[in-house]
């Protein structure tokens, strides 16, 4: 009985899935359709000034931009199914071939920054809260306050100046060298700083939130019981505590997909990291609407699948969460 | 308490008694309270708004003889790839980008307190259906929805750029806004001022804000540094304001040039003075937030 209320939950929310990302798809259309900059123009690029109208209205009719913007969005849907998502009016190539080999780039990016942002926030956390208002806390707690409101572009052009340009330690853009795709030494060292950045600029919200909530954890009863059997400070808190704020740290992490993913965007676009975040920057501002949309039709389902699949396993682990609202919100 | 005082003996000059109440001197009040962040803050915004007098260069024009020119005597703060003085443009500059953080502050509220009220005090369904909606707005990474809104406006201007950080960033205000409305909003004086006919909006300005404005303070007042940073960071990836228009962002989007020209100055000044300004602002908003008293650690 139970693991049947379980799959349907499972089917209810693939169901919902499947429409957020159907009216995620449609609002991004009509949003870029009405867009000024025009995309014949990113198309043919100078070439539109020489054209004749006949001309113009002829390279319209051949891209489909003059039928009215809800056939063009049944168009579109009928050919993204089949895994055609249109031209990018920039690269002139099928949009799906320039971010196919992007995608990998920004998922070792952010998988690896958001596995080290909450391994390390935990860390950061627990040695906050076990040594509650002593100068190691006090100190952590305003060096990490002050360094979460640095402007993370910033903070990534910084590092280049200090160890790119001037100790020459760090390469300061790509992924890779060229012609070192395979090098996977190659690709860590070209990861360092914008992991950095990613780090830095994440770290203390989440660390902050797990030590508050460490320390609501340590004042409750069962804390005083199991001191009084005599258990040392290390056991109480990795024993016990953990444990029970364990479900809280699973959804923090569930609702900061999106705000790591945005870490990657600005990451990539100062490390020119090639990445679904640089080249969404760069695809707004060439007004690249076939090569938008489905950047954030990716984004999109990243955030809400893995949101979903958060939501599943701290179900599974801890069935009281199901009905209490996630309480991780507050800022 | 009546009946301590019943018990009290009222001499016959009660009328001319005067309690003395004990001073409390000036700097004890100042305590625990952001002194330090205010007065820098004063400092710049001081100088931001008295630009003309402060910076001794033009901004706008640019002096060819001294491209790149490290700080020195003439040019405090040096100049820049373009020879323009950056220590005139910050004053300048910080005009821009304040301005941007308090009107995308009054957007981000307005929208925020509204739309939270009416889905605090709506039925079950239409609160389910406007929270959610705020939920995916909320869970969309916030860049990406700046980046899509900008690359649909065309020219960016300042006040574009503080609607569109607006308009993208009151997901969060109006939930914590409703979660509030939802505690108070069967207290009875909402209820008499319903039964006396008021408007929804008249019970908004007059009954709910002033119950809940304590518990956003902090939001809204950070949402301004959140906005400055968010205009900075646009501007940097070149989606925001155009070089000619002067912030601390668009000063920033120089950065780049000047890594290849290894010209420090361009990249770090900006940065301190937004860096700083930003957590000014953080610290005094970090006041106004409600401290919970915890009681003893059990550990």
């Amino acid at each position: 009985m139970k693991n049947r209320t379980l799959i349907k939950d499972i089917i209810i929310r693939l169901l919902g899935f499947v429409l957020a990302m159907f009216v995620l798809s449609v609002v991004v259309f009509y949003f870029a359709r009405l867009a000024p900059g025009d995309p014949l123009q990113s198309f043919y690029g100078d070439a539109t000034e020489s054209m004749t109208s006949a001309e113009l209205h002829a390279a319209r009719v051949r891209l489909g931009l003059d039928a009215p913007i809800y056939i063009q969005y049944i168009k579109w849907f009928g050919n993204a199914l089949g895994g055609d998502f249109g031209l990018s009016l920039k690269y002139k190539m099928p949009a799906m071939k320039v971010v196919s080999p992007l995608i990998g780039n920004t998922l070792i990016l952010g998988s690896t920054a958001y596995v080290l942002v909450f391994a390390l926030a935990t860390g950061l956390a627990i040695a906050c809260a076990a040594n509650e208002d002593s100068l190691f806390d006090r100190a952590v707690c305003k060096i990490g306050t002050a360094a979460y409101y640095i402007p993370a572009f910033w903070l990534g052009v910084v590092l280049v100046l200090i160890f790119s340009i001037n100790l020459k330690v760090l390469p300061s853009s790509g992924a890779y060298d060229i012609g070192k795709s395979g090098d996977v030494l190659n690709r860590i060292r070209h990861m360092i700083l914008p992991l950095i950045v990613m780090i830095l600029s994440h770290l203390w919200y989440y660390a902050y939130m797990i030590r508050n909530k460490l320390l609501d954890e340590i004042r409750k009863d069962y804390v005083l019981l199991a001191k009084s059997k005599g258990l040392n400070k290390r056991e109480i808190i990795f024993h016990h505590c953990l444990r029970n704020v364990a479900p809280t740290i699973i959804s923090i992490m569930a609702i900061s997909i999106p705000h790591v993913l945005s870490g990657t965007y600005i990451a990539e676009s100062v490390f020119n990291y090639p990445g679904l975040g640089s080249l969404s920057v760069e695809s707004a501002k060439y007004h690249d609407y076939n090569l938008l949309m489905i950047l954030v039709l990716i984004t999109g389902f990243l955030v809400i699948f893995s949101s979903i699949i958060a939501k599943t396993i701290n179900e599974i682990i801890d069935p009281r969460m199901k009905d209490s609202e996630v309480s991780a919100w507050q800022r | 308490m009546a009946e301590i005082n019943s018990f009290k003996l009222v001499g016959t000059e009660y009328k001319t008694y005067v309690p003395c109440v004990k001073k409390i001197p000036f700097c004890k009040k100042l305590k625990g309270k952001p002194i330090i962040s205010a007065i820098i803050l004063a400092v710049i915004i001081f100088g931001c708004v008295f630009a003309e007098k402060v910076g001794n260069h033009n901004p706008t024009e640019f002096y060819l003889q001294n491209l790149n020119t490290a700080p020195n005597s003439e040019f405090y703060f040096g100049t820049d790839s373009l020879g323009r003085d950056i220590f005139s443009m910050i004053w300048y500059g910080g005009r821009v980008s304040i301005a941007i953080g308090l009107m995308s502050m009054v957007i981000i509220s307005v929208i925020g307190i509204t739309y939270g009220c009416i889905s605090g005090v709506s039925g079950e369904k239409v609160d389910a259906i406007m929270m959610r909606t705020a939920e995916i707005g909320n869970s969309i990474p916030s860049i990406l929805l700046v980046i899509l809104i900008m690359s649909v406006m065309g020219e960016e201007n300042i006040f574009k750029i503080s609607f569109v950080i607006g308009i993208s960033g009151w997901f969060a205000l109006a939930r914590i806004v409703r979660s509030e409305v939802r505690q108070i909003r069967n207290s009875d004086y909402v209820l008499s001022a319903k039964t006396m006919g008021v408007g929804f909006f008249s019970i908004m300005i007059f009954h709910l804000i002033p119950n809940f404005v304590s518990s956003i303070m902090f939001v809204i007042v950070s949402s301004i540094s959140s906005s400055i940073a968010m205009e900075s960071t646009l501007s940097f990836l070149g989606l925001g304001l155009p070089v000619d228009v002067i912030s601390w962002g668009s000063m920033l989007s120089l950065a780049n040039k000047a890594l290849l020209l290894n010209t420090w100055w361009v990249i770090i000044i900006p940065g301190l003075f937004l860096m700083v300004t930003l957590n000014c602002i953080t610290n005094i908003g970090s006041f106004f937030r409600k401290e919970t008293n915890r009681k003893h650690s059990n550990l």
